[in-house]
């Protein structure tokens, strides 16, 4: 390519590219960076400057009843440390995503296995499990709020049949983030799949047949060829998934308003409820600050964690 | 040797018989809440309350659909969603073509740090920001309005990357043929740069709207009033002004959902093919 580049500049007829390519006017490069400039203006008004400003109001006692502020130092932080709900809040959030990640993941690398065959039929069905990842998570919430029903819900038919007494699925501490989970993945797991079946396809086949070839058995391809090469895929859904887990909040604010007793109390719900229930935005900006640092270091971390352990194809 | 290779051939076909059966009890199973949504909507109130679950309506009542509409101003939600879906897809995806096209075709002092911090804006989630983005959309006199919906929302990260790596595989050759002969950045990136990666930038145009479709955090923080509901809020609302007894209205509740979903699955279903390879393709590749 740079080859063909010089060539091209060494041909006579080509001056006017030389000039452009070779030292770039200073007013060409203002021109394609005014081209950058409303995406970089957006991101800034109303991602960078609101960020910077989280931090500030974290500091301050701001309620929005008031019109004026007044900084406080730590006293909001200090406030989260000392209060149980705080890290009632956090293990709420961590439980909701370590179930999430782990069944969305497992599931989908299983549905992977099992649906990655060209034909029309599977390519259909792929389709059909891929839908629930764009219905809203509203409506998803809707319809399990209505099939986790404590008196009509469709799972008491399904567990009663079995013998099982009818549950109020939603009210019960022990059962309530299973099936918040529940939601998520039913809505997630077609998406899991289809990154995998992608991942698996890009795998070239010469190394199975090189390994066939050797004697190995399915299962063996499968943990010595298929998994080590599938890891920048699990690490991309790893990370994605954690992330979109830990912002749990549609489904709680339909399902459950955190309840009962806190019992799904995630974070981002208990955010949006110090915020615009009880206006305290001063503790809310505080809860944010604690929420994005934790995403942040647990991206980088796994970050880390890759560049070490994450098989990349040379 | 042949009858063994018999008995292999036989053993693949089973094996194949049985992966199907599993493929169509697993689908059917993630398909179930689908159904039961469909399903639900027509029943009558005394069928969605029998305690054995009929799988098919005894009697089909479709006085649920406008007994849903009556109940809230459902052609006023969705016609606000369509606005905003539609306006959103107008901003996000002309300020991605541009940075797309800025970024992948063209140099600017920065512009490494700059695209890190796109890049960068995808770990920042909406509620980590909406509070000061509120404030000011309280002050300017923007809540309550399409502006506070649409205009916080006019740069998409994951926009302006995927667009950005369409364009960069495409060839300089043409568009330095088309700088020769005049044309100018505006007509390069929408008559040449758009058309030749056509099939990204409409599925992203689907993407955005499906997204905006189904968004509920931030009208639920922008909009307060009943004119301006969008779908997923107005149905929210439905449920609460019914809250305690949702047992008894859940046959309403589904027929609103069906409407709202119902042009998502359709644009679903069109777009499918499209759309799966996105996604399979906008990942670290």
């Amino acid at each position: 390519m740079a080859n063909v580049n010089k060539a091209k500049a060494a041909s006579p007829g080509t001056a006017a590219s030389v000039r452009r390519w070779g030292s770039y006017a200073t007013l060409e490069k203002w021109k394609d960076f005014l081209f950058a400039l409303p995406a970089l203006a957006f991101l800034g008004v109303f991602l960078y400057y609101p960020l910077v400003n989280t931090i500030y109001i974290s500091f301050t006692d701001w309620n929005m009843v008031r019109p004026d502020k007044e900084l406080v130092g730590f006293k909001n932080y200090n406030w989260l440390f000392t209060n149980e709900d705080f890290y009632q809040s956090l293990q709420v959030t961590f439980l909701y995503t370590i179930m999430d990640v782990v069944l969305t993941l497992g599931f989908g690398l299983l549905l992977a296995l099992l649906f990655n065959v060209s034909s029309k039929v599977y390519a259909f069905m792929r389709g059909v499990i891929f839908m629930p990842y764009y219905i809203s998570m509203v409506i998803a919430s809707m319809v399990f709020l209505w099939i986790y029903n404590g008196s009509y819900g469709f799972l008491n038919a399904v567990v009663g049949y079995f013998g099982i007494a009818p549950h109020d699925w939603l009210i019960n501490p022990a059962t309530v983030l299973p099936a918040l989970v529940g939601v998520s993945l039913w809505k997630g797991v077609g998406f899991a799949m289809i990154l995998f079946i992608s991942g698996i396809r890009s795998i070239p086949v010469e190394y199975y047949e090189a390994a066939a070839i050797d004697g190995a058995s399915r299962f063996h391809s499968f943990r010595y060829i298929t998994l080590p090469l599938l890891s920048p895929m699990t690490l991309f859904l790893l990370i994605t998934t954690f992330i979109a887990s830990m912002q749990v909040f549609q489904s709680i604010h339909v399902m459950t308003n955190g309840g009962p007793l806190g019992a799904s109390n995630a974070i981002v719900y208990w955010i949006y409820n110090m915020a615009f229930e009880q206006f305290r935005i001063g503790r809310a900006s505080a809860l944010i600050m604690i929420f994005f640092v934790i995403i942040l270091v647990l991206t980088l971390l796994q970050w880390i964690v890759s560049r070490k352990k994450v098989h990349y194809e040379g | 040797m042949k009858d063994n290779r018999m008995a292999g051939d036989a053993n693949q076909r089973w094996i194949s018989v049985l992966r199907i059966v599993l493929a169509v009890v697993v689908t059917l199973i993630i398909f179930f809440p689908v159904y039961w949504l469909l399903i639900s909507a027509v029943k009558t109130q005394a069928e969605t309350r029998l305690p054995i679950p009929t799988f098919w309506p005894q009697e089909f009542s479709w006085g649920n659909f406008g007994e849903a509409m009556r109940r809230v101003p459902f052609t006023r939600y969705f016609l606000n969603t369509f606005i905003m879906s539609v306006g959103l897809i107008i901003l996000q995806l002309n300020v991605a073509l541009l940075a797309a096209y800025a970024f992948a075709k063209g140099r600017f002092w920065g512009m490494n740090v700059m695209f890190f911090f796109v890049l960068a804006a995808l770990m920042i989630p909406e509620q980590v920001i909406f509070v000061p983005v509120y404030v000011l959309m309280s002050d300017i006199g923007w809540l309550n309005t399409f502006w506070a919906l649409i205009v916080p929302h006019g740069a998409s990260a994951f926009g302006i990357f995927l667009l950005r790596q369409a364009f960069k595989s495409l060839n300089n050759d043409v568009l330095e043929a088309a700088r020769i002969d005049g044309a100018g950045r505006f007509s390069i990136l929408y008559k040449l740069l758009v058309p030749m990666a056509a099939p990204t930038v409409i599925t992203l145009g689907v993407l955005i709207f499906i997204s905006g479709w189904n968004s509920y955090f931030w009208p639920l923080i922008m909009t307060n009033v009943e004119h301006m509901r969008v779908l997923t809020t107005g149905i929210a609302m439905l449920r609460d002004s019914i809250r305690g007894d949702e047992h008894l209205n859940f046959h309403i509740i589904m027929a609103a959902s069906v409407m709202a979903i119902s042009p998502i699955v359709l644009i679903y279903s069109v777009m499918q093919k499209h759309i799966v390879s996105a996604m399979a393709n906008s990942t670290f590749k």
